[in-house]
């Protein structure tokens, strides 16, 4: 008993972190993302007994939290579509260059289409390799690459075509 | 390695380490420049992903799963309890069903197995008698009375039958006692007016609120007994 509440203690701690930012990106919603992890780590602790391979955890963990994502979409469909994604997150109040170019690029991701957007969150923020990804998505490990080079390739043209003054201006 | 294969891989896998696109890269420096452009890209990536996590969630993670645990060892505790309730519930009742339940199905069985269990018990020419008025008080219980004798009465005594209280007699026989018990109406066990073994005989007598069951040898007339006991018997209301 103890010792199972010590290795759930430990896979919160060190991937909680890394989970609510997959969940992030899957919703583009702070509170959702926070809901989706609950729920995938309560899923987990029931589970935990099944988690042979500590190694495997992040994957594990990552599958049941999409399985849940899926659930939430079945349970019932938020209008979506209608809202402007743009303004998922707020940076802005205390800017530097970076934050304000991490801002513009936030934007630009997430407005990848999805199937875009995952494998390369995936990659970058997982560290996967395109084998995992192929199996976490149950997709072909070519199709994983194409993908990601089209994220990537979109992600760069959308930089190069970028205004050399970016940010707000008011008057 | 063409350049769009090149390309390709670059975009697909900023950190590959392909034998081939790192040979790539070392012959041409325009590669080269192009694979660093796309880590710097990459790494801008990672820093635009690298959403705030909320600094509460671990702690909030912990606290969920602490009280989801809590109520599952309590619904656990709950079952545990409403198992052990089912269990003694049910050893009870099979206790109850063993014990107080019969073994015979019908009054011919239970009558004849009595009679074997107290064979002993009994002689034919017992000295010992019991006076009709002793038999009569003891009658009245049932509601009943003999206006005569049947015959010489060598024992009358309350006893058990089948768990009901019951009227035991015994009459002294042509060869060995004859048994008769007077047996309130039950349910229980099944009516049949007459049985036999390889011994002993028997008929049953059936009245408004008891039955009368005579049990003997194959030397006696049963047909005679059971005459004799309706023409003595009354039943008061």
């Amino acid at each position: 008993m103890m010792t199972k509440q010590v290795r759930y203690e430990a896979l919160v701690k060190a991937l909680h972190g890394d989970l609510y930012r997959y969940a992030y990106w899957l919703c583009h919603e702070k509170q959702v993302a926070e809901d989706l992890v609950q729920e995938t780590f309560l899923r987990a602790w029931r589970a935990l007994d099944s988690l042979k391979d500590e190694k495997a955890a992040k994957s594990w963990l990552i599958t049941i939290l999409r399985r849940e994502n899926a659930r939430r979409f079945e349970r019932k469909r938020f209008d979506m579509s209608e809202y402007e994604e743009a303004t998922i997150t707020d940076t802005l109040s205390v800017t530097t260059e970076q934050q304000l170019e991490n801002h513009w690029l936030r934007e630009k991701i997430s407005q990848l289409p999805p199937e875009y957007s995952e494998p390369l969150i995936l990659q970058v923020l997982g560290g996967f390799s395109g084998e995992d990804i192929a199996a976490m998505l149950d997709l072909n490990k070519n199709t994983v690459m194409t993908r990601l080079f089209r994220a990537r390739n979109q992600l760069k043209e959308a930089l190069e075509a970028e205004p050399v003054k970016r940010g707000m201006y008011n008057g | 390695m063409d350049d769009l294969q090149f390309r390709r891989a670059i975009y697909a896998d900023p950190n590959n380490q392909d034998e081939e696109t790192i040979a790539a890269q070392q012959q041409d420096p325009s590669k080269k420049q192009f694979a660093q452009e796309i880590c710097q890209l990459d790494e801008k990536i990672k820093q635009a992903l690298q959403v705030p996590v909320p600094d509460d969630l671990y702690n909030k993670l912990i606290l969920r799963q602490t009280l989801a645990t809590h109520q599952v060892q309590k619904r656990k505790t709950r079952v545990h309890l409403a198992l052990a309730a089912s269990v003694a519930i049910v050893g009870g009742l099979v206790l109850n069903f063993m014990q107080f339940s019969s073994a015979y199905s019908n009054l011919g069985d239970y009558a004849l197995a009595h009679v074997y269990h107290e064979q002993g018990s009994f002689a034919n020419n017992a000295t010992s008698q019991v006076t009709l008025t002793s038999l009569n008080k003891k009658m009245a219980a049932f509601d009943g009375n003999f206006n005569k004798s049947l015959g010489k009465l060598l024992f009358a005594d309350y006893c058990r039958f089948d768990g009901m209280k019951s009227l035991h007699l015994v009459y002294q026989g042509k060869t060995s006692p004859v048994t008769v018990f007077v047996v309130p109406k039950n349910e229980q066990l099944r009516f049949n007016a007459d049985f036999n073994d390889k011994q002993l005989f028997g008929s049953s007598l059936q009245f408004s609120n008891s039955n009368i069951i005579v049990v003997a040898d194959k030397n006696e007339s049963l047909g005679q007994w059971q005459q004799s006991i309706s023409d003595t018997v009354n039943w008061s209301i």
